[in-house]
């Protein structure tokens, strides 16, 4: 239900607070704006939003330090403004909480995804027995996975993978999130095995390995399964 | 070095006793020695011989002694002489007046032969002291000359000084132009104490150009130096000094010498260093005027687009129709993405410049290296003008994916421009050797090759191309990214129409042997 949520921007921009305004409220959003750190926290107790879009780049505190007091206390799903060439910050923001990032200059559409599939928050999950992405179907229960109806032959990582990946499904996920998933949290910096691992699944589920349709990577950050909506 | 002249600067008090009376015991011992022998032989030898034999001492104590040493030597001699042979023996008293006659001349002769041997001896002494301090100096100014930061010039000086005077020596200079003056380098090792008392007398030294003394300030007597050239001073020497303030004779030449020889030296260097400022300057100054015109072309024009479109769609909207104001849209939104790049350009080659930008690198594979590029450019490049060429088991490279994507979205960008609309380009990647090749292929005019070389040069746009948007950045950040990651990238002409850019990564070897292998 995302009609009339209510989305709190952070942003010492003018240009862009407006922006947002106009094209969010198009799209039934429910807009507060502020331009400090600090007066964004207390927005997040009165404004009580269901999505804050958080500036890295704001004149008072860090970014990054007003997502960790916001973490301290409150839930709420936060998707943080950056730009190109600070894969640090966003992986730092992501680690620290941070549902999803987009990078300045950005398209609408994207803005709108991002904002849609943090909303759900953690809306698919094991329960959820069958998850079907187009032509991939993944049967968690018979641990099964079928390309145009055909069963894929994976490993057992490659299929832990590919499973945390689809239950993120639009979400960005760090490599220090997967690595932690699938192999445990001694395994946070051998991003290598990531690269060879995802590099198999690709070659069994995707057709064009320039131009893979199910998982992308985003550069110095991690990868992000593609739900075609 | 100079040390040779500076022994018989301050010689110890018991030395200068020995110095001082060893010439007249020689000439006592050497008289006496003459007399006992003259005795023995006056049988066989006649009077006047034996006052020959005489002069001798006379001729060997000027020869090494000096005037006052073969003075002694003659009086002593006529006196044995008379003493011990001219009748009355064993008396003063002359017998015969014509002895005092020959006495008179023995006298003359003496303090003549003297006189020019002592005279002889100190001109010798002086050209063999003269000649090795011309070859000290020499060989310093050598040194110096050797020395290509003025650093290295002030630690040899203050290092010669200090042999030559023996003592710590230490120089000081402004080290900014009407800046106070700074300890730019000292002889000793640790610390060189200076009081304020002293930092004073050091201002006053330098700006009056005259020597100042201090008095047991932290200890030692010191003397300031100014060291000068035709024009101004350039520096303070601060020596170590006799508490009575002198330095000797040769200290003082040594000392005159090797100031000139500071001042030449550090004036040398201060204008290689303005030279080399100068031509910074210089270059930086073109550098600065291309970049604006860079950004002053490459920003306005899709800013034109930009304006023009949105003036035009908020002016009469209604004149419009669905397909002119998409294509309105479409067109704003291609300038703006060409500014985000030419920006993204510009912020990789001031980082290159000022080498900040360090490969993040990270294990990666070609195949998404290619696959981030595709669909960052999608606007501009539609998935049927692309063919890309990947071996499957090409090996992985330890990269900064950003960076390279960079490289790639340059290299693509360039080859849309420059080709006819809907040719098709193509990426190959291949292994060659201990590298991963990449190409990019375009379908545009071949690039002359006089212009191949100097292609990736910063701001270096071939002349055939003027109608074509671009700042002559693209390329030159594509080889700083390169080189950085320890490749190589050139163009080559393909066989009939288009050019091949091509880079190189080196191949992260022993990385998919750690990984174990699973099982289905």
């Amino acid at each position: 239900m995302t009609e009339g949520a209510r989305i709190l921007v952070i942003d010492d921009e003018n240009e862009i607070r407006r922006m947002l305004q106009v094209a969010l409220s198009a799209h039934g959003y429910t807009l507060g704006e502020t331009t400090s750190g600090k007066e964004g926290l207390n927005q997040v107790l009165i404004f009580h939003p269901d999505l804050v879009i958080l500036d890295l780049g704001l004149p008072d505190i860090d970014g990054l330090e007003v997502l960790r007091r916001l973490r301290e206390w409150s839930q709420v799903p936060v998707i943080v403004l950056t730009v190109r060439d600070r894969e640090g910050d966003k992986v730092s923001a992501l680690d620290g909480g941070a549902d999803d990032y987009i990078t300045k200059p950005f398209s609408m559409g994207e803005l709108l995804a991002r904002i849609r599939v943090a909303m759900r928050h953690v809306a698919k999950s094991e329960d959820e027995p069958v998850l079907v992405f187009g032509d991939l179907t993944l049967d968690f229960a018979h641990r099964v996975v079928l390309l145009k109806q055909q069963e894929i032959k994976l490993t057992p990582t490659e299929y832990e993978i590919l499973k945390y990946l689809a239950l993120h499904a639009g979400r960005v996920v760090t490599h220090s999130q997967l690595l932690r998933a699938v192999w445990g949290p001694n395994y946070q910096e051998h991003t290598q095995y990531l690269r060879v691992y995802v590099g198999q699944l690709r070659r069994k589920i995707e057709a064009d390995q320039a131009r893979p349709r199910f998982i992308t990577t985003e550069p110095g950050v991690g990868y992000r399964f593609i739900s075609a909506e | 070095m100079l040390e040779t002249s500076a022994h018989r600067g301050r010689p110890k008090q018991s030395a200068s006793f020995w110095l001082i009376t060893a010439p007249y015991a020689w000439t006592v011992i050497s008289i006496a020695v003459i007399t006992a022998a003259g005795k023995a032989f006056q049988p066989v030898l006649d009077l006047v011989t034996i006052a020959l034999v005489y002069l001798l001492p006379v001729l060997v104590t000027a020869v090494r002694w000096g005037l006052w040493p073969s003075l002694a030597a003659s009086f002593l001699g006529i006196l044995s002489f008379d003493f011990f042979f001219v009748p009355p023996v064993l008396s003063i008293t002359v017998s015969d007046v014509r002895y005092l006659f020959s006495f008179a001349i023995f006298l003359v002769v003496a303090l003549v032969t003297g006189t020019l041997a002592a005279r002889l001896r100190d001109q010798a002494r002086a050209a063999s002291q003269r000649e090795r301090r011309m070859a000290a100096l020499y060989s310093l100014s050598h040194k110096m000359a050797a020395e290509t930061s003025l650093q290295g010039v002030l630690r040899t000086v203050v290092q010669t000084v200090a042999q030559s005077l023996k003592g710590p020596v230490a120089i000081f200079m402004p080290v900014t132009p009407d800046d106070c003056l700074e300890l730019v380098a000292h002889s000793g090792e640790g610390e060189f104490p200076v009081s304020e008392k002293e930092k004073a007398i050091i201002t006053w030294a330098f700006e009056l150009k005259r020597e100042a003394q201090s008095r047991k300030a932290g200890g030692t007597d010191r003397l300031f130096v100014p060291v000068s050239d035709a024009e101004r001073t350039v520096a303070v020497l601060a020596v170590p000094s006799a508490p009575e303030g002198t330095l000797s004779k040769e200290q003082r030449e040594d000392l005159d010498a090797l100031k000139s020889l500071t001042a030449l030296a550090i004036t040398r260097m201060q204008l290689s260093q303005e030279a080399e400022q100068a031509r910074w300057l210089a270059e930086s100054e073109k550098l600065h005027s291309a970049l604006l015109n860079a950004v002053s072309h490459d920003l306005r024009t899709p800013l034109s687009s930009i304006t023009g479109a949105v003036t035009g769609l908020l002016a009469d909207e209604e004149r419009y129709d669905e397909q002119a104001k998409r294509h309105l849209l479409v067109t704003i939104k291609a300038g703006a993405l060409r500014m985000n790049r030419f920006i993204t350009n510009l912020l990789d080659t001031a980082r290159l410049d000022s080498g900040i930008l360090k490969p993040n690198r990270e294990w990666c594979d070609v195949n998404d290296i290619i696959g981030v590029t595709l669909n960052e450019i999608r606007e501009l490049l539609p998935e049927d003008r692309v063919v890309v060429s990947v071996p499957d088991d090409l090996p992985p490279v330890f990269v900064d994916l950003g960076l390279v994507e960079q490289v790639l979205m340059n290299l693509l960008d360039n080859a849309i421009k420059y080709s006819p609309a809907d040719a098709t380009i193509s990426i190959r990647a291949s292994r060659v050797e201990d590298f991963v090749q990449v190409g990019v292929e375009d379908a545009g005019a071949s690039i002359p090759g006089a212009d191949r070389e100097h292609i990736f040069d910063k701001f270096y746009r071939l002349r055939s191309s003027k109608h074509v948007s671009g700042s002559g950045l693209g390329l030159s950040i594509c080889k700083g990214i390169i080189e950085a990651h320890g490749g190589r990238i050139w163009v080559e002409p393909m066989e009939g129409v288009g050019n091949r850019f091509v880079f190189t990564l080196p191949l992260a070897v022993g990385l998919a042997k750690e990984i174990p292998d699973e099982e289905t």
